[in-house]
């Protein structure tokens, strides 16, 4: 007897069907969007919470010169009142090049930043879980020390919060776009690798093949197809993050660019990234048998 | 086993390709269908392994009703017809050996259940040696046996040939013929459709039925033996 061990399960549709190059291509694009997509979902989201967090733990005295106290003065007025009211873990003010290092980004580096009149700044660290009257030490400084404010950042929040959150809607918006587009994509190319291969259909159809044998033929042939056309995506993608965050570190990179986020700036992001060709692959196997048993169903 | 009633057929809303046909088929025998190219031969098959549904009339299958079945008892009751397509029908991308198993790959069964089975029987129509061959490099005889293995390789209670020496030299079809033979006495009903005069001259079957413009026309039992065949 012969011994070779047949390849079991070959696939009744032939490996370079109709669906072939071009499918994958498409396939792949798709899934490179989803994954650049889901990216800049994920780090929206967790910019926006790391944001919020850190804003929300502190806050900012600014004292701007006034002629009615001396700028020593108003810094250890301010200092003082702050230190010791309730709920504030820590205030520090900040160095001249602090201040200056926090302008850069906007002004760059030149001559102009040293003429600038740049206000003092106290950095504040509110205690963690402890409730702050913040309106009320803002009412206590702007009472005590002349030229003192409280930045407590609440219109900054309030804004990110919501920039985060439209941004975050847009995304999962056109991740359903691609999603749907290709369920299309897959609908329309079983459609096609049926007629393409109706021949072979009908003589398994005729042979005594339930609907469920031929579909689960094709639903295996689409899934591995959109599991490789995924995993291309996927690997374009995850190329494309990596070139684009050497490039915002790299000294050559413009001004301000490496303010700018990285579509993924988390490692866990990258396993949810791994999910795109599973999901793609699942998409693909799903339609397509939905579409086989749908179209068999016409058959006698 | 086979059993038709007044079957009349069209093909969407064309004329009619069969027309008032009545016939039976009887468990155990060797039947022929006759008649010139266009006669409805291939149309009648069809109604029989059940790749389309009659206008009108009643057909029934294995003592069943077919117009009463619902869609989902199609396969099993197709799984008791072997069919061997005119045109063979093989799938190109598939060896000779995965080619024969598909019936019993569609039974669910997998290749330790079939193999063997699939092996004995190329064997016995001589393709023993081909088993890894793909369609495209077989010749028509070759083609056609594997064809024939295929629709015998489930071992249907009904088999079906269209034209099976249509697209092969007369040797060839000869031996085809004794394989058909060999497998009704094996146990298998057998009807073949052909218009080979020699076939039909040659093969003794127990009832001829003859097809003319979409009409049955006669049914004749037949007067031959099959020994000029056997030799």
């Amino acid at each position: 007897m012969n011994m070779r061990v047949l390849a079991p399960t070959t696939d009744l549709m032939p490996p370079d069907s109709a669906s072939g190059t071009t499918l994958h291509t498409i396939v792949a694009v798709m899934s490179f969007l989803a994954c650049l997509t889901l990216g800049a979902v994920l780090t929206l989201s967790r910019m926006a919470s790391e944001w919020t967090e850190g804003l929300s733990g502190s806050v900012t005295v600014q004292l701007l010169p006034s002629p009615q106290i001396g700028g020593e003065d108003q810094l250890a007025e301010a200092l003082r009142i702050t230190r010791v009211w309730p709920g504030i873990f820590a205030a520090r003010p900040l160095s001249r090049s602090e201040a200056m290092g926090l302008l850069k980004p906007w002004l760059g580096e030149g001559d102009v930043l040293a003429d600038l009149p740049v206000p003092q700044l106290v950095e504040v660290t509110l205690t963690p879980g402890k409730q702050v009257d913040l309106a009320g030490l803002g009412k206590a400084l702007k009472d005590q020390v002349p030229g003192a404010t409280l930045d407590d950042h609440q219109r900054w929040n309030r804004e990110l919060a919501s920039f985060a959150a439209s941004s975050e809607a847009v995304g999962w918006a056109v991740l359903l776009l691609i999603t749907l587009a290709t369920l299309a994509i897959v609908i329309f190319a079983t459609q096609a690798g049926l007629q393409a291969h109706r021949e072979i259909v009908e003589v398994v159809h005729m042979i005594g093949a339930r609907d469920v044998f031929i579909a689960s033929e094709f639903q295996r042939h689409f899934m591995w197809l959109g599991l490789r056309g995924g995993v291309i995506g996927l690997a374009l993608a995850i190329a494309t993050l990596f070139a684009s965050s050497l490039m915002w570190d790299s000294r050559d990179a413009p001004v301000g660019a490496q303010y700018l986020p990285q579509l993924v700036s988390a490692p866990w992001h990258y396993v949810w990234l791994l999910l795109v060709p599973a999901i793609t692959g699942l998409i693909a196997m799903f339609t397509a048998r939905i579409t086989v048993l749908r179209v068999l169903g016409r058959m006698p | 086993m086979v059993r038709f009633e007044n079957v009349g057929m069209r093909y969407g809303l064309g004329p009619e390709v069969l027309r008032d046909i009545s016939f039976s088929l009887e468990r155990g025998a060797l039947h022929l269908l006759t008649g010139p190219s266009g006669a409805g031969k291939t149309s009648l098959l069809k109604l029989i392994y059940l790749a389309e549904r009659p206008s009108r009339g009643m057909i029934s299958m294995f003592g069943r009703d077919t117009s009463a079945l619902q869609r989902d008892e199609l396969p099993a009751l197709r799984r008791r017809i072997g069919v061997v397509f005119q045109d063979f029908r093989l799938l190109d991308h598939l060896t000779v050996l995965e080619n024969v198993a598909l019936p019993r790959r569609v039974m669910g069964e997998t290749e330790a259940q079939y193999r063997a089975d699939v092996e004995e029987l190329l064997a016995w129509v001589g393709l023993g040696n081909r088993l890894n061959a793909k369609p495209p490099t077989l010749s028509g005889g070759e083609k056609q046996r594997v064809a024939i293995a295929r629709a015998v390789v489930a071992k249907p209670e009904l088999l079906l040939a269209d034209e099976p020496t249509g697209n092969v030299d007369p040797d060839i079809g000869g031996r085809i013929m004794r394989l058909f033979i060999e497998l009704n006495r094996l146990g298998t009903s057998v009807l073949i459709a052909t218009h080979d005069q020699r076939i039909i001259e040659r093969l003794a079957a127990t009832k001829i039925l003859k097809l003319s413009e979409g009409r049955l026309a006669t049914t004749n039992q037949a007067a031959h033996q099959p020994e000029a065949l056997r030799a």
